[in-house]
């Protein structure tokens, strides 16, 4: 199976401490530490398991700047055999609108039969898997916590639902499926398949390479731009509520009559 | 940042802008190690070291390895570790791919394990071992004997040992008894008794090879009659194969001050005369073959210590800026003033700025060694191999010696940053002290390193290789003459260089007439040529930072380069005077240490 695996280099919560930028437009980006998203590491993962069972290759995607490179080649070296790095000025700004029609031209040069996405990304907007399938035509399914392969029938995948619930469903491939945490324990990236990965030739693509308008991407093409950035005010602490359980249903009724809650 | 175990934009600096590592990717033997490898190499170390080996740093030492019915085990945690440090192959780093090893450069090694180091290096011993017994079979076996072991000791799925020390041979390795016999079959009957043995025995794997230090019946007395011998704790058949255990027992774990988490057994080896043993390299030429992996070792222990202070640093470094304890002095007599964190009182700032020194210092000097191993790896010209390894073996015992010295006193100072908290089980200073200070007396107490500087080193080649250093030292010295913020520095370091090279002449000549008061100095040589050593590095350092500023430093970098010539200024100033003053004590040359009778020591 020839797999797809789109990574994204965020900053990484365990080794920053996040700050709101002067301008309140995005986060202090000077001397932050970035590795992968960790929703991606659990897709390439489960890529590269899937890649040892049924055989095929697996390759790494990112759209970033030549920064990105470092993060290709360390998800290439949990197993992957290819990588490659869509970079354009064009790009920068893009929405997730913008970013899964960079992915979109890029799964369309290969022929791939399952593209395999973080459930999610530093900015928790979920999208990018969901337009990448609709840009493809392809079916989809997010939040995946777990892909069996047969032979040649279609995938049996697993799904997170509400209360902690998992509903199995049969999707036909090609498709795009965005993978949630837990679905498996990624490996540690090893010496090994670092001596691997550290000469490969990387392919990097830009707009022109593959095939899209600038316009279309990129912050001309954003139609979703965030306005403000900011921390949540503090509010008062929790109020425990003691007592029977008549004198707190009366508790709770004052408070919400006092609040207007209800009336 | 929020920097834990070692400062990864410092061992980036060391790596890539003061040593160059990356160039050595030009040579065929480290090609695979271009940039983009190192710096993944040294982010997984990073990320392996914070999120599996850490974890085990407390259990380690709470837990420790347990010796219970005649069965050695580590904590239960070790057994994670280890299959992640064995699965992503982090054993043997430097060793031949041929049978196994990574081959990678021994300066990229050196410095992705002070990460490992620092999170547990108790643990990490473990693989230490192994990767030094591998090294002896490797450079010493034969055909066969690598084809039977190699792999799995590289690979982790064993480990190994060095059985050396016994209860009447510590220190003088010359005294050993254990005795090796021949037999048909053309192993060896091993008996004896080795104690102190480091990841003797243990649970983490299903064979331990020992390679152990025995006297051939017939051999000559002293260290020229011993044979090195590879002893399996369960028999390995010439297939690879498992077979019947090999007579060796552990009998007992030593209760030791710290590094609780890695074994050092008593092993009685043959007390059913069933103990076998393969020759490794010629017979009595034991000592000569051990000396290879004990170099090694030393320079590991070095790292051990250095990997301590590092993490005992950033860990009193996040505190001082965090506890916030006491008035700014400026505002002492301002009651309503508000408390500020530590790292605003001088008194603060000066421990962390002599740990800042010593750490930054010690690991250039670990990595500038390293970086020379590596030039002999590579270089072509048989001179210049000769050159390098004269440097080499002059900077082993400073480097062992002078760094886990100076790193037991960064451990030290780390608790008083705390204070009380320091000194209690609830921040992990208190232990790093503790496991560090192994440091200074195991794989040659720092005084036998020393007595190796002064007669051995010193004159090695009639005095060659401390020539070759002052070369490199002042080729460091004239460069940062040129340079505006460095100039005042670089006169300082000529001085106290022009002042050791007549130490070091003086001491020898005192060696000649008399040598037990040179012996008296060995210490204080090796100490202020270690002195001399960090100084080079901190100057070499602060000429790559005042290079970097004049550039143009990005802005997040200018503090770091800043910092650099903070910590060379702060050496010229603070410490290089009172290296100086300690050269005058050694050229007074007062033998009273050899004078004063033994009776005067204290009363019986």
């Amino acid at each position: 199976m020839e797999i797809l695996v789109c990574v994204k280099r965020v900053p990484d919560p365990a080794e920053n401490e996040i700050s709101i930028g002067p301008d309140g437009g995005d986060i202090e980006r000077d001397d932050l530490v970035y590795s992968v998203n960790e929703w991606d590491n659990y897709a390439v993962e489960e890529a590269v398991r899937i890649a040892e069972r049924t055989g095929g290759n697996v390759t790494i995607v990112s759209v970033d700047d030549d920064e990105g490179e470092e993060v290709v080649r360390r998800q290439m070296a949990m197993g992957a055999s290819q990588g490659l790095l869509l970079t354009d000025e064009a790009f920068e700004g893009s929405d997730g609108l913008g970013t899964a029609t960079i992915l979109a031209a890029a799964a369309k040069n290969g022929t791939y039969d399952l593209i395999l996405t973080g459930a999610q990304a530093d900015d928790g907007a979920a999208q990018v898997g969901g337009m990448l399938a609709a840009l493809l035509d392809w079916p989809y399914a997010s939040v995946v916590n777990l892909v069996e392969t047969n032979s040649d029938g279609p995938l049996r995948i697993g799904r997170e639902i509400d209360g902690g619930s998992q509903e199995i469903n049969e999707i036909e491939t090609p498709c795009v499926l965005s993978i949630q945490t837990g679905i498996n324990e990624p490996r540690y990236v090893g010496v090994r398949g670092i001596r691997k990965v550290a000469s490969i030739e990387l392919p990097v693509m830009d707009a022109e390479a593959l095939g899209i308008s600038a316009e279309t991407v990129g912050t001309a093409g954003a139609k979703v731009r965030r306005v403000d950035y900011f921390v949540p005010e503090q509010r008062a602490a929790a109020e425990m509520i003691e007592g029977s359980t008549e004198e707190i249903a009366d508790r709770i009724v004052d408070l919400l009559r006092a609040q207007g809650g209800i009336r | 940042m929020a920097q834990i175990l070692a400062d990864r934009r410092d061992v980036d600096f060391v790596l890539h802008e003061q040593l160059n590592v990356e160039t050595l990717a030009e040579h065929e033997r480290f090609a695979e190690f271009n940039r983009k490898a190192i710096d993944l190499i040294i982010s997984e170390a990073r990320t392996l070291a914070v999120k599996e080996i850490l974890p085990t740093q407390v259990d380690g030492d709470r837990i420790g390895a347990r010796f219970d019915n005649g069965a050695v085990t580590v904590p239960e945690s070790f057994h994670k570790a280890w299959s992640a440090l064995t699965e992503g192959e982090w054993v043997a780093l430097t060793e031949d791919p041929e049978w196994g090893g990574q081959g990678m450069p021994r300066s990229v090694a050196s410095a992705a394990s002070e990460f490992l180091l620092a999170a547990n290096f108790a643990f990490v011993m473990y693989a230490g071992l192994t990767h030094g017994a591998g090294t002896l079979i490797e450079t010493f076996g034969t055909e066969e004997q690598k084809k039977r072991f190699l792999k799995k000791l590289y690979s982790g799925e064993w480990t190994g040992t060095m059985l050396l020390t016994e209860p009447e041979a510590g220190s003088d390795l010359g005294a050993l008894q254990a005795t090796a016999t021949p037999n048909e079959d053309g192993t060896y009957s091993i008996v004896g008794t080795k104690i102190f043995s480091s990841g003797g025995d243990h649970d983490l794997t299903d064979n331990i090879i020992h390679p152990v230090l025995a006297r051939i019946d017939g051999a000559p007395a002293g260290t020229r009659g011993i044979s090195l011998f590879i002893v399996p704790k369960i028999w390995v058949n010439e297939d690879g194969s498992l077979g019947e255990p090999n007579d060796v027992v552990c009998t007992g774990l030593e209760e030791k001050m710290g590094i609780h988490g890695n074994s050092t057994a008593t092993i009685a080896l043959g007390t059913r005369g069933e103990c076998r043993g393969l020759l490794l390299g010629e017979a009595n030429k034991g000592m000569r073959s051990m000396f290879l992996m004990m170099n090694d070792a030393r320079l590991m222990v070095g790292d051990q210590a250095l990997a301590c202070a590092s993490a005992s640093y950033l860990y009193a470094l996040d505190y001082a800026r965090k506890r916030i304890q006491g008035r700014d002095l400026l505002q002492i007599m301002d009651k309503e003033a508000p408390s500020v964190p530590i790292i605003r009182h001088p008194d603060v700032r000066r421990m962390l700025m002599i740990m800042k020194v010593y750490v930054e210092s010690l690991r250039s000097l670990s990595l500038y060694t390293s970086y020379c191993s590596d030039g002999i790896a590579t270089a072509d010209d048989p001179d210049e191999k000769a050159r390098l390894q004269g440097i080499v073996d002059f900077l082993i015992p400073i480097a062992k010696a002078y760094t886990t010295e100076r790193g037991l006193e960064v451990c030290d100072l780390g608790i008083q940053v705390f204070g009380g908290y320091g000194y209690i089980k609830e921040y992990p200073v208190e232990q790093l002290l503790r496991d560090c200070r192994i440091t200074p007396i195991y794989e040659g107490t720092n005084g036998i390193q020393a007595m190796d500087l002064l007669f051995r080193k010193l004159g090695q080649n009639g005095g060659r290789p401390i020539l070759d250093l002052a070369e490199e030292i002042r080729a460091t010295i004239d460069s940062a003459a040129a340079v505006d913020r460095t100039a005042e520095m670089a006169d300082a370091m000529e001085r106290a260089l022009i002042r050791l090279e007549e130490v070091g002449r003086n001491l020898g000549l005192t060696a000649m007439l008399k040598i037990q008061v040179a012996a008296g100095y060995a210490h204080p040589f090796l100490d202020v040529c270690g002195d001399v050593m960090v100084g080079w590095m901190l100057l070499w350092r602060a000429r790559v930072a005042a290079e970097a500023l004049e550039a143009g430093a990005k802005p997040k970098d200018r503090a770091f380069y800043e910092g650099q010539l903070g910590s060379a200024e702060f050496f010229t100033t603070n410490m290089l005077p009172l290296a100086l003053a300690k050269m005058d004590v050694i050229l007074s040359g007062s033998s009273v240490v050899v004078d004063i009778p033994e009776e005067a020591f204290a009363g019986r």
